[in-house]
């Protein structure tokens, strides 16, 4: 029986080769699992660690150790890439995530763009390009996660929502031309962390889902944006994760258009039903998060196995975690995945 | 000239539910200009395109985009008809106090349950996002109000919801202002768990809702 690192494991089937277990993860940015039982414990504590490399390594760690989630994952937040373009945003504190207090602006024609390549040297993006560095260097056999906010979620960080709507109908071509600038600024920063030693990229686009945009405006603005930010991290040869919120049924036709190695969803979603649906996705997720939090640890652990059992690729939260959530949840999720595959193994021989 | 005032109220109609911001506008100069009475062009004019773009939106024909612009053309044509308006329901408007919890900054959901509930008559104290338990406590006293609506985007601020109808139970204060709940996350069962009154999936079903529980509200007072 061939047994393959964390690191091999999360390759191979983003490669769609074989493996012995669906990897079981929490890619981090939006949806890491930086709890406050975690941070209690290890001592590594938000918000110090949304602006320091080591201490944003660091808490990384802990997560990985103390959850069992099998990858490295950083930031913790989705607001890094608003602030370096210029929005206001608060870092919170140990049970509150960073949020945007004010967009920089009122409309998409207000939006002035600046040069890319300075960009990386503001705000957070030197913590977080230092963390994967420090984390890739020294665990080269876990899978180091860097995270991104998708471009219509940073956009829309970028200028007032309410009008980032309303211009994607009244003003299309200063829409196109913020998700231009916003998609360009993303693959540079994601370029800047597998250069780092990123593994992988995960992309959250919260507010590119269907229920929000409907299907036509998710081809018009979501599919053409988030796939030329995959194209552009593809260049690096670094495989790509994207995650989807809220229900897809408007939305599920245009999945296997998507240019990312894997599809991750939330947890309204029939992931057996999606993988039936279309064979060619790679497919991730989905144990809900309330149940992470509320309900006893078993059921998260029944969860997991049951995703197993329907052939879900990768084993992950279906969306981001409450600070609240349990550590004996999670970690009955992951240990759930690990013995599942014995417990298959056993009965085959 | 009464011919003339229901094809403009027809034409405003079709205005918001075609996202017609100026159109809107030029429809409720001339009405004005015609001498009409400002209520039935807002009643069954914009109300009704606004109710019809709720249907369209509950019905997955509108997303959030379609129901933001048919809010401007309907605001449009709202600034031009308002101050016409001879004033005549203010005393028996029922108030319902708004906002998204603590920790949330996300409030696509809660702009669009303001819309619809200001559409269908009501008054909405907005307090905007992120929002302490206790605001919405407060703010309630103050307004006087019928019901309190919670929103949030984010499984990891539910529990601030829970927290607010924790507070209206230890003021016994709940059968004063019964709460209703909504957003992503949120499903019927969390609603039932927490204490909660009422759930709405979407801002259209959440006027309808909200109309229930203000008219038990009364039934149960007037019967005690």
């Amino acid at each position: 029986m061939t047994e393959w690192n964390p690191k091999e494991r999360l390759i191979r089937v983003l490669e769609k080769e074989e493996v012995d277990r669906p990897p079981v993860i929490c890619p981090g940015g939006m949806m890491n699992a930086a709890i406050v039982e975690v941070m209690e414990r290890s001592g590594c504590t938000l918000p110090e660690a949304h602006s320091d490399a080591e201490k944003m390594a660091n808490l990384a760690l802990a997560v990985a150790e103390y959850t069992g989630f099998e990858n490295l994952g950083i930031p913790f937040c989705l607001t890094a890439e608003a602030e370096v373009l210029g929005s206001e945003v608060t870092l919170g504190n140990l049970s509150c995530e960073p949020k945007i207090t004010k967009e920089i602006f009122g409309r998409c024609s207000d939006v002035e763009t600046r040069d890319i390549k300075p960009l990386l040297g503001e705000g957070r993006i030197p913590a977080i390009v230092g963390a994967a560095r420090i984390l890739a260097d020294r665990f080269p056999e876990t899978p180091v996660i860097g995270n991104l906010t998708g471009p219509i979620s940073t956009a829309a960080s970028l200028v007032d929502p309410m009008n980032f709507f309303k211009d994607m109908r009244r003003d299309k071509e200063s829409a196109h031309r913020v998700l231009e600038y916003v998609s360009d600024f993303l693959i540079a920063f994601a370029k800047a962390q597998v250069a780092a030693g990123a593994t992988l990229i995960s992309i959250a686009d919260p507010t590119a889902t269907g229920e929000i945009l409907g299907p036509k405006m998710f081809a018009e603005y979501a599919v053409p944006y988030l796939n030329r930010l995959i194209d552009g991290i593809h260049e690096t040869g670094a495989p790509v994760i994207l995650h989807i919120c809220g229900r897809l049924s408007s939305v599920d036709a245009q999945l296997p258009g998507m240019h990312s190695e894997a599809i991750s969803t939330d947890a309204l979603v029939n992931l057996k039903k999606l993988k039936r649906d279309y064979p060619t996705l790679t497919t991730m997720g989905n144990v809900s998060t309330y149940l992470l939090e509320f309900q006893p640890p078993e059921q998260a652990a029944r969860s997991a196995r049951s995703l197993v059992d329907d052939g879900t690729d990768i084993i992950a939260p279906a969306c981001g975690l409450s600070t609240s959530t349990k550590l004996a949840s999670i970690q009955a999720m992951t240990g759930a995945v690990r013995e599942r595959t014995q417990e298959v193994y056993s009965m085959v021989l | 000239m009464s011919e003339g005032k229901e094809r403009i109220i027809e034409a405003l109609a079709s205005a918001v539910l075609n996202m017609e911001e100026d159109e809107a506008a030029s429809l409720a100069s001339e009405y004005i200009a015609g001498g009409h009475d400002a209520y039935d062009a807002i009643e069954r004019g914009l109300s009704a395109g606004m109710a019809e773009a709720g249907r369209l939106f509950e019905e997955e024909e509108y997303f959030i985009p379609e129901l933001l612009m048919c809010a401007d053309a309907m605001n449009a044509a709202l600034d031009i008809l308002k101050p016409h308006l001879v004033k005549k329901e203010s005393a028996s408007q029922a108030t319902v106090v708004l906002g998204v919890v603590e920790g949330d900054t996300h409030d696509i959901g809660k702009n669009l349950v303001k819309i619809m509930l200001e559409t269908a008559g009501y008054r909405v104290i907005d307090l905007g996002r992120d929002i302490a338990p206790k605001d919405f406590v407060r703010a309630a006293e103050e307004n006087g109000a019928s019901a309190i609506a919670i929103s949030t985007l984010m499984t990891t601020t539910m529990g601030g919801m829970e927290e607010v109808v924790r507070l209206l139970e230890e003021q016994a204060l709940h059968d004063d202002f019964p709460v209703i709940v909504g957003g992503g996350p949120i499903s019927p069962g969390f609603a039932r768990k927490i204490g909660a009154d009422a759930y709405a999936s979407n801002a259209a079903e959440a006027v309808r809702v909200v109309d229930n529980l203000v008219n038990r509200g009364t039934a149960e007072r007037i019967a005690v």
